[in-house]
């Protein structure tokens, strides 16, 4: 089964997200953190989702671009989070690639075929109304169709609001 | 304790008074009241910009709603959606989104029910009949 679940800033996703594996009853566990530990914030940010992790059983594997490699094992639990930095990874870095999005697409869905679930946390970045410089208006862009993509082929799409999980396809 | 969610300007503080039966003048406005008075308050408008006085003036916002909620357990809080964008770039601005995010979690947790209004509709996400 593969989710999505999506939402705000520190709307509650990710400790949703983590609940559906925990629930999921799978023994094996892995946690897929695209985050980059650069700056202060991030340390911080990073040093509380390993927290909310901790005596839950997840093994934490980096993958901060080419999401494709995560060598997970067959019908496992699998956590990804979160897209919204995987994106801007694969758009902004060094190596940055000729179309991330297809890249991406196509990562998750060899993963999702490989787990026997996959939960992917999105981030909702669509809707401050705000017109950015070209650069982060090509990231939004890109984000809208990740997130429309990863919906069509998604057996669940929830987007979480202050902590509470709204169905939008499907149900867990 | 109920809330009442959605974007600026969908209609929140007129579905609270058309279906929670709140008055006009018992409605405290987080933008300018004072901090004592939300305590006592049946309803309280843009909780999401009393979270930035609160921060402005050196209160945990957390804390300061953990604290209102078992205190004032009757009340309608409307907060607006805010986290649906792009990181800012002012850590100020940073601080105060992810305050929001999670001050809304701890209300929406506490809420037997929780409205999201789109377009002047009430859409019931938690609870409700």
């Amino acid at each position: 089964m593969t989710v999505l679940v999506s939402g705000g800033s520190k709307c509650g996703k990710s400790r949703y997200a983590e609940d559906i594996i925990s629930k999921s009853g799978i023994d094996k566990k892995y946690y897929i953190a695209t985050m980059q530990p650069f700056g202060e914030e991030a340390h911080l940010a990073i040093e509380r989702h390993r927290k909310m992790r901790e005596g839950k059983g997840f093994l934490t594997l980096e993958q901060y671009t080419d999401i494709e490699k995560a060598e997970i094992s067959l019908q496992s639990a699998v956590l990804i989070e979160c897209m919204g930095n995987l994106c801007a990874n694969e758009m902004f870095s060094d190596s940055a690639v000729e179309d991330p999005v297809s890249k991406i697409v196509s990562g998750i869905k060899k993963l999702s075929e490989r787990a026997g679930l996959l939960v992917i946390v999105t981030n909702e970045v669509f809707s401050d109304g705000i017109e950015y410089e070209s650069g982060t208006m090509e990231y939004i862009k890109a984000m809208g169709e990740i997130n429309s993509r990863i919906s069509a082929f998604a057996d669940v799409v929830t987007e979480c609001v202050y902590g509470i999980p709204v169905a939008v396809k499907g149900d867990v | 304790m109920k809330m009442i969610t959605g974007g600026a300007f969908q209609g929140k503080t007129s579905y609270a008074v058309h279906n929670f039966g709140i008055l006009a003048e018992n409605i405290k406005d987080g933008e300018k009241c004072g901090f004592d008075e939300v305590f006592g308050a049946k309803c309280i408008v843009n909780y999401h910009l009393l979270v930035k006085r609160l921060i402005d003036n050196g209160v945990e916002p957390m804390e300061f709603t953990e604290q209102l909620c078992s205190e004032n357990s009757d009340m309608v809080v409307i907060i607006n959606e805010i986290g649906c964008g792009i990181v800012p770039i002012e850590k100020s601005e940073r601080i105060w989104r992810e305050q929001v995010g999670r001050c809304g979690c701890i209300i929406a947790g506490k809420s037997q029910e929780v409205v999201r209004v789109i377009g002047g509709i009430g859409v019931v996400i938690k609870g409700g009949i």
